[in-house]
């Protein structure tokens, strides 16, 4: 397209102003130049390319451009390209989105799009890419589709339309029926050309978010090129960037891997592995020049990134483990903040965080990095690493760290410190003293949640209650004392000032004085707390009243009106001749519900934040296995798990026993297996099979029950109930789910699900009870639901040397202890039972201490079982005696129940095998 | 996704502006001046070319005087990016005959017909330099 000199030199004019005001004239001008122009029918399709060049010019020098839209779509309606060009840039730019003009340029766009001639086609699908319009996606994506498929239409053209759909679907899902063509775009992404692949694969990366099952295939077309990129080094000279084979299509395939369980068919799986290890294999030459490094380690660290994600090889983990080592300490700067984020990943899914832990020093250190986007990471991987057994350690840092931090970062920091200190507490002294520091500290950087949340954990916490009261009668007397701190400090007295009040120096006056000091130099909703306390004080302690009143006295004049309207209202009540009403209201306040705390999710909306889903995020393994388990894949329609494949080759059963013994032994057989697994069929009959799919989150859980029809007539009258056997389980048909159907025809299969709660621990597991009417009989089934408290156990790692520690403690106090010897005499002649008996252990939900006995084939592990209501604690120890085919194995539990119900657990696997 | 593209001079002044993501006039303005204040900002020898930005990432490479920014989501690949940056600098630099920054003024129209024929929809397109500059030789033919 030849240079516009009219618009050259208009620039040129505009470039010369001195001033905003100059520049303002001369624009004001042009625009009445052009106006006057647009006016003019005789106006030429150069002339108007130019004056449309020019208000676009204007427009994104930031005037306000009003007018021209008629004469874009002219232009876009003209035969010549350049003009059509300008045409389609000016709608795109000036003309906003919900203008009428839009309608005419969807007319446009759809006769562009049927043209022969391809340069026009490629200029609407720019456009359509670039509006995006809601529009545009109901009136033409059909027509998009077709430039994809059709093999009338240009490379450009298919790449383009394959980026449309795309920009379409993320915007308007609704309004594309994307249902109906996903998988006819998958074979697009073996095209020999290499733009096409790489737009179809950004395309297909979208859909297999929305449609997981149905896209999985196009996992294969990405080995299979990934193979002939990397291996076979089959791609053009053309794509070599810098001695690299089209880095961004390899890396988009990467990515789309991601999405995608790892392949089930071995072969591909090996060719998978094989891939990584030579990217990882080529990255380990030395580069030439920086680009050649940054395609290179982009390629690397997409890789690592996918075999962190598909987890199915340890010597590719701690091999990528090892390399991250060593680029948290590279000297580039971008390789740092890579290494660090790449490691945060996988310390998301690594089973033993020992690999990432050998580099806490390092990661320590580049909090202090000279790069505050480093510093950022350092701190992300932080938190993701932290376990019971450093959670002190890097508390601690991150504290000390906090008074130097970067604004920017404390708010993030405060936020991961609460969640970090709530989560590892293992002493209350501990959580309390930390998250006073942190409110001291912090206080000016951090949201009420935090504190809001400090009070919910003590409320919920009696073990901790009292001491909280010491601290917080501590805070209000030191010199100086955080908002934040005052208000969770007034709040505890308030509640539980009582516990303390016998102590020295706590006595209800104490108490109060050290309040009343602290007032007038907090914030009127610091006040406002403590007003509330005082109101309390008067119910807590009926000696003091008289001077509490005459504080809410003096507040009753106060200017503001929430402090002047509590204040008249406790006087008020305070003063009230019937004397019950007090108690009453200030009753002490219940738990608050263990919902999900605000600091979590205000944590996870910030990284939400992206087009393509996030694979992972920040925070350890616990968090990122729980997202995988509640986040369906599809968030649109949620699909249920499906019933597992039925039952796999039953124990064969000697004839001779008779047929209801077997009954209730393979029955059992499959209630022991669910103990350990989370899927699986209950029970399996001659009419019904039952199968279950569970979810456990401590102290919640969900239990999806499958009842299938194996008769050959249907089943009416079906009603499945669960009922709890124990006052501290809470079982419940699960809300809004479809009502059982009136008939169940055979191989017909319907579901329910039932929530459940884990108030405290609990000894009988729930019953499920089914009835059904078949042929005019009516059938009971009542099956014990594999749902024991260890189910709410969750793995907790401790370091060596603090497991023996524990287990003396727990063995000295009056606390549950169960012991029982098993004989297992397959230990002496089986080579893998050791291996399998480790198993056992981890699958009920500890998580193994290795090296912690000294006895090398002893077995030990620690879980913490939540409940709504309290944590317990839970060791477990098994010593093997090959050579006699016995085991003794002993279980340690704050709780005796629950020590009882884990032994019995083990056993009854041990004793099924 | 690319959420949009900046390229600004020292002293702020925006030389090239796409947006793939839709953000009202005000919206774009303060985009553009906190991308500047972030960017700017930065020690260039001593520290990373990402930088946090809201919810998103900015990844930028600063040639000569310009400063060219992609601000990307968080689970993108960073490098990836940082090196289409590159490649869009080369393409415009074969494009224009070594690029200076009066050529992104003059030919504003004619910059966005190159990143549309390298970008679309905020994902990378083509990444072949001579597919890329052989279309828009083409394109410069056609009247």
């Amino acid at each position: 397209m030849a240079a516009m000199k009219g618009l050259t030199v208009f620039i040129a004019d505009m470039r010369k102003c001195r001033s905003r005001e100059e520049e303002e004239r001369r624009v004001n001008k042009e625009l009445a130049n052009i106006r006057t122009k647009f006016k003019d029918n005789s106006l030429n399709g150069y002339n108007r390319k130019k004056y449309v060049c020019k208000l676009v010019y204007m427009s994104l020098l930031g005037y306000d451009v009003n007018f021209g839209h008629r004469e874009a779509v002219e232009l876009i309606n003209s035969s010549k390209y350049s003009e059509k060009q300008v045409g389609y840039l000016a709608v795109t730019l000036v003309v906003p989105e919900e203008s009428d003009f839009l309608r005419m340029v969807v007319g446009a766009m759809r006769r562009d799009i049927h043209d022969t001639n391809e340069f026009n086609v490629c200029l609407a699908l720019n456009a359509i890419a670039n509006l995006g319009a809601r529009e545009i996606a109901s009136a033409l994506t059909p027509d998009i589709f077709m430039q994809l498929v059709s093999s009338a239409s240009s490379v450009f053209a298919k790449k383009k339309a394959a980026l449309c759909l795309l920009r379409l679907l993320r915007r308007h899902p609704d309004a594309v029926n994307s249902h109906e063509w996903a998988t006819r775009v998958i074979p697009y992404m073996g095209h020999r050309d290499i733009g096409v692949t790489m737009s179809v694969t950004s395309l297909v990366t979208a859909l297999a978010q929305q449609y997981p099952d149905e896209m999985r295939k196009a996992g294969a077309f990405a080995v299979r090129r990934l193979k002939s990129l990397v291996i076979d080094n089959s791609y053009s000279m053309d794509y070599m960037y810098y001695n690299v084979p089209v880095p961004w299509l390899q890396i988009k395939f990467l990515r789309l891997l991601q999405y995608f369980p790892a392949p089930e068919n071995p072969e591909l799986r090996m060719q998978l592995l094989d891939i990584l290890r030579h990217i990882i294999d080529v990255s380990q030459e030395p580069q030439r020049d920086l680009q050649q490094m940054n395609a290179q380690y982009s390629i690397l660290f997409e890789a690592i990134n996918l075999g962190i994600e598909l987890d199915i090889d340890q010597g590719l983990m701690q091999e990528c483990a090892v390399l991250l080592g060593k680029f948290i300490t590279s000297r580039e700067t971008n390789v740092r903040y890579l290494g660090l984020e790449t490691m945060a990943h996988l310390a998301a899914y690594i089973e033993n965080l020992d690999a990432v832990k050998t580099y806490q020093g390092v990661i320590i250190q580049s909090l202090r990095d000279r790069d505050v986007s480093v510093r950022r990471r350092a701190l992300d991987l932080l938190y993701s690493m932290c376990d019971v057994s450093n959670a002190k350690m890097i508390v601690s840092e991150l504290l000390r760290h906090m008074a130097v931090a970067d604004f920017a970062l404390r708010e993030e920091m405060a936020l991961k410190v609460a969640i970090l200190t709530e989560k590892y507490a293992t002493e209350y002294s501990w959580y309390v003293d930390v998250m006073m520091r942190l409110l001291s500290l912090a206080g000016d950087h951090m949201g009420d949640e935090v504190w809001h949340r400090v009070v919910q954990v003590i409320l919920g916490n009696e073990e901790l209650q009292t001491y909280a009261c010491k601290i917080s009668l501590q805070t209000l007397k030191a010199p100086v004392c955080h908002e934040s701190a005052f208000k969770v400090s007034a709040y505890v007295l308030g509640e539980f000032g009582h516990l303390i009040a016998n102590a020295e120096d706590c006595a209800p006056i104490d108490q109060l004085k050290a309040l009343q000091a602290k007032m007038p130099a907090t914030s009127v909703s610091g006040r406002n707390v403590a007003l509330t306390t005082i109101a309390k004080f008067i119910n807590l302690f009926p000696e003091i009243k008289s001077l509490c009143l005459r504080i809410l006295d003096r507040y009753r004049n106060a200017l503001d009106a929430e402090l002047q309207q509590r204040a008249c209202e406790y006087y008020a009540l305070g003063t009230l001749e019937n004397e019950d009403l007090l108690p009453t209201v200030f009753e002490e306040m219940p738990p608050f519900p263990d919902r999900q705390s605000a600091l979590m999710s205000r944590l996870l909306k910030k990284e939400a934040d992206t087009e393509d889903q996030r694979t992972w995020v920040f925070g350890g393994r616990e968090i990122n296995r729980e997202r995988k388990m509640h986040t369906p894949s599809t968030p649109t329609t949620p699909r249920p798990p499906e019933l597992p494949e039925p039952a796999s080759p039953q124990a064969p059963a000697s004839p001779q026993q008779p047929a209801e013994d077997l009954a209730v032994r393979k029955s059992k057989r499959h209630y022991t297996r669910l103990l350990w697994e989370n899927d699986g069929i209950l029970f399996d009959g001659d009419e019904i099979q039952v199968g279950l799919v569970s979810q456990f989150k401590a102290p919640a859980g969900r239990v999806g029950v499958f009842l299938g029809n194996k008769a050959t007539a249907p089943l009416s009258d079906i009603s499945v109930q669960a009922i709890a056997q124990d006052m501290n389980l809470a079982i419940a048909q699960a809300a809004n789910q479809d009502p059982l159907p009136s008939a169940l025809m055979p191989l017909g299969q319907v579901r329910l699900f039932f929530d459940i709660a884990c108030k405290n621990a609990f000894a009988q597991p729930p019953l499920l009870r089914i009835t059904y009417n078949i042929a005019g009989s009516s059938s009971t089934v009542e099956l014990q639901m594999p749902v024991t408290v260890t189910h709410f156990m969750d793995p907790v790692t401790i370091s060596v040397g603090d497991f023996f520690a524990r287990w003396k403690q727990l063995g000295e106090g009056d606390v549950g202890e169960a012991q029982s010897v098993i004989s297992m005499p397959f230990l002496k002649t089986d080579q893998a039972g050791m291996q399998w008996l480790r198993s056992v252990v981890g699958g009920v939900g500890f998580a193994l201490i290795n090296g912690a006995d000294p006895e090398p084939d002893n077995i030990v592990g620690v879980g913490i079982v939540s409940s709504e209501s309290a944590r317990f604690g839970c060791l477990v120890r098994a010593e093997p005696k090959k050579e006699h085919g016995m085991t003794r194995f002993t279980v340690r539990s704050t709780n005796a129940d629950i020590a009882k119900v884990a032994l019995a657990n083990i056993a009854m696997i041990v004793e099924s095998k | 996704m690319i959420r949009f593209i900046l390229v600004q001079n020292r002293q702020g002044k925006t030389r090239l502006e796409k947006w793939y993501q839709t953000y009202t006039e005000q919206e774009r303005l303060k985009l553009k001046a906190e991308v500047h204040r972030t960017v700017a900002s930065r020690d260039q020898k001593h520290q990373s070319n990402f930088v946090e930005f809201h919810n998103h990432r900015v990844v930028y490479r600063r040639y000569a005087g310009l400063f060219f920014c992609f601000c990307i989501d968080t689970n993108d690949n960073e490098l990836a990016y940082l090196e289409a940056i590159h490649l869009f600098v080369e393409v415009l630099d074969s494009y224009h005959g070594n690029v200076c920054e009066l050529d992104l003024v003059f030919n504003f129209y004619r910059v966005y017909q190159v990143l549309d024929e390298m970008i679309l929809a905020g994902e990378i397109q083509e990444t072949s330099r001579s597919v890329i500059l052989g279309r828009l030789d083409q394109l410069d033919k056609l009247e």
